[in-house]
């Protein structure tokens, strides 16, 4: 026996593996947003590709950085994972702090490690499943916290109908009665609606009412990356419902659509618009998430397809019926960015170039090397569709060496006076941003 | 290993050797079983119940591979025979086909398909290559087999 000619091939053997862990984007994520992103040929990898920073959060009276011409405060810190922002009519901000669940259970010995890297970035910090409500005091323009609604499962939409506060639990909608003015509800809530609220891969329900208040839309995330866990438990998932405020009675509206974590009106078409996260082990150039109009009845793609008619290999049994009926997004945002907050704005307290747009809260990447998203855009809409390339707004949110993470966007929303908030659910900080 | 008479084998390596060597082959071939289940039927428990077996059976290789190792090359290399060496580099080669198998079974859902079933059978193959060479040696030395 050669000893030597066996241990050189060992030798390769371990050099592939390791050769195998390199995930490196050969595209940068402005290359791949608009209508007609350029999508490179799927791989498949030896390693799961991570890539997550060390969540340190902001130090003393560290900010993210701003586009110029703009300028940028903190009006409240200290939350628990503040997700999402709503503001009420009577100009009180909410912020909804939450996490998952943790339902997932460990099913594979990947999950079983996965799960501790990507808690290094502080993302999987634990959620206050609460409200807090921020007040402007008029006297000194200082921010008043008030803790508004306690004891709620993983939330993440809000919305407000007449007097009803309408709030999505990850396994279902509840109903609050409220007060204009009160900086506290203590009333229980009224079950009403279930939403799907097994495993909770994708445990965010966006939550969007129809301009009449006859409707409220359901962004439900699939709970698999690709049907990992099975086909019986997308019922109902990947998908926008549709539930009748009246009789509480839901539909499926759009399908396909794999985790659509906003959803807004366009307001010069009055069309309903998501935002939504795509697959991910498959290249770090595959798939860009996007923004798109969701048409009635339509399906998306996933999981058979991506972009329209681009199988995916990976699901068992195949569906090329349903592929067949894909449709194709409107407008790429990069890959991997995970898109989590929309805004559309069609007035606001920022310069001219930011009106009449999407903006768009990019939490960021935890498995692309360079690390992409990181950051809120601005995206131009003319016609009532995407015009033109993404513009930065707010960045800084990780250290130039891609080692730390201070904070990540995720929740917008513009206040009373036209400033853009961001809730960033790393920094546990909500950012206003205004003309300088 | 051969268990003849040889003063400086260790009783307690020979014993643990005993006692986990196989328990590998069987996690690999009953891995190999549900890769070849999983990639006729699509249902997921197969491929994840696999993934389980490859990783079970790597952390149960670790301890007997290493005593192979200590007596192959060092303890016992006086007496080791052409198939205790033979048997030494193709438990190697199963171990690596293994670690990459284990990194194929972390892909979500059918990607494992095929490269998960053609590295279990390679894994499954080269152990049992390995288990005919030692059994061959046992019944020319005219004891009984037992590891």
């Amino acid at each position: 026996m050669n000893k030597s000619i066996w241990l050189g091939a060992v030798a390769l053997a371990f050099a592939a593996v390791l050769g195998g862990c390199n995930n490196k984007a050969e595209l940068t994520s402005a290359q791949q947003t608009g209508s007609n992103p350029p999508l490179p040929a799927p791989q498949n990898f030896l390693l799961p590709p991570m890539r997550v920073p060390n969540g340190v959060g902001w130090k003393q009276g560290q900010m993210p950085q701003v586009a110029a011409g703009l300028k940028i405060e903190k009006i409240a810190s200290g939350l628990m994972h503040p997700r999402q922002l709503y503001v009420l009519p009577n100009h009180d901000v909410l912020v909804v702090e939450s996490n998952g669940p943790g339902l997932e259970p460990v099913t594979t010995p990947k999950q079983l490690i996965a799960g501790k890297i990507k808690n290094m970035s502080g993302k999987g910090g634990k959620g206050g499943n609460r409200i807090t409500l921020l007040r402007r005091n008029g006297a000194d323009g200082e921010w008043e916290k008030h803790i508004f609604l306690e004891h709620l499962h993983s939330p993440f939409g809000v919305q407000l109908i007449g007097d009803s506060l309408y709030v999505a639990n990850t396994d279902g909608i509840v109903k609050f009665p409220y007060v204009t003015g009160e900086t506290q509800i203590t009333a229980p809530g009224v079950e009403f609606a279930d939403l799907p609220g097994s495993i909770e891969h994708h445990w965010t329900k966006a939550l969007l009412a129809s301009p009449d208040g006859s409707k409220l839309y359901v962004g439900v995330g699939s709970n698999s990356n690709i049907t990992e866990n099975g086909l019986a438990v997308e019922y109902r998932r990947a998908a926008v419902l549709e539930v009748d405020v009246a009789s509480a009675s839901s539909r499926i509206y759009a399908s396909g659509l794999r985790n659509p974590t906003g959803l807004q009106w366009e307001p010069t078409t009055g069309k309903l618009w998501a935002i939504v996260n795509e697959r991910d082990e498959i290249g770090a150039d595959l798939v860009p998430d996007y923004l798109t109009s969701v048409q009635a009845g339509a399906f998306y793609g996933w999981p058979y397809s991506y972009y329209g008619q681009h199988v995916d290999t990976r699901v068992k049994p195949q569906r090329p019926d349903l592929v067949q009926k894909a449709i194709k997004p409107d407008y790429a945002l990069g890959s991997h960015v995970a898109a989590l907050g929309l805004w559309f704005s069609t007035d606001n307290a920022l310069p001219a170039q930011y009106h009449g747009g999407a903006f768009v809260a990019e939490h960021g990447s935890w498995n692309r090397s360079p690390l992409s998203g990181y950051r809120v855009i601005f995206v131009p809409f003319q016609q009532g569709m995407p015009a033109g390339l993404p513009q930065t707004v707010v960045s800084g949110f990780h250290s130039a060496d891609e080692k730390e993470l201070y904070g990540a966007p995720v929740g917008l929303a513009q206040d009373a006076d036209g400033a853009l908030l961001i809730a960033d659910d790393v920094g546990d900080t909500v950012w206003r941003v205004t003309a300088q | 290993m051969i268990s003849v008479a040889t003063p400086r084998h260790s009783v307690v390596a020979n014993a643990v050797y005993g006692l986990l060597n196989p328990i590998p082959f069987g996690a690999f071939v009953a891995a190999l079983v549900f890769d070849i289940t999983y990639a006729r039927t699509g249902v997921l428990l197969w491929g994840k119940g696999a993934a389980w077996l490859i990783v079970i059976g790597l952390l149960f290789a670790i301890v007997p591979r290493l005593v192979n190792l200590v007596q192959v090359w060092i303890t016992s290399r006086v007496i080791a025979t052409r198939a205790d060496r033979l048997d030494f580099w193709v438990n190697l080669l199963a171990i690596v086909a293994a670690i990459f198998n284990a990194f194929v079974h972390s892909r979500d859902a059918y990607a494992m398909v095929p490269a998960g079933v053609w590295l279990s059978l390679c894994t499954v193959v080269l152990l049992a290559i390995g288990h005919v060479l030692i059994a061959v040696q046992y019944s020319t030395l005219g004891s009984a087999i037992h590891e």
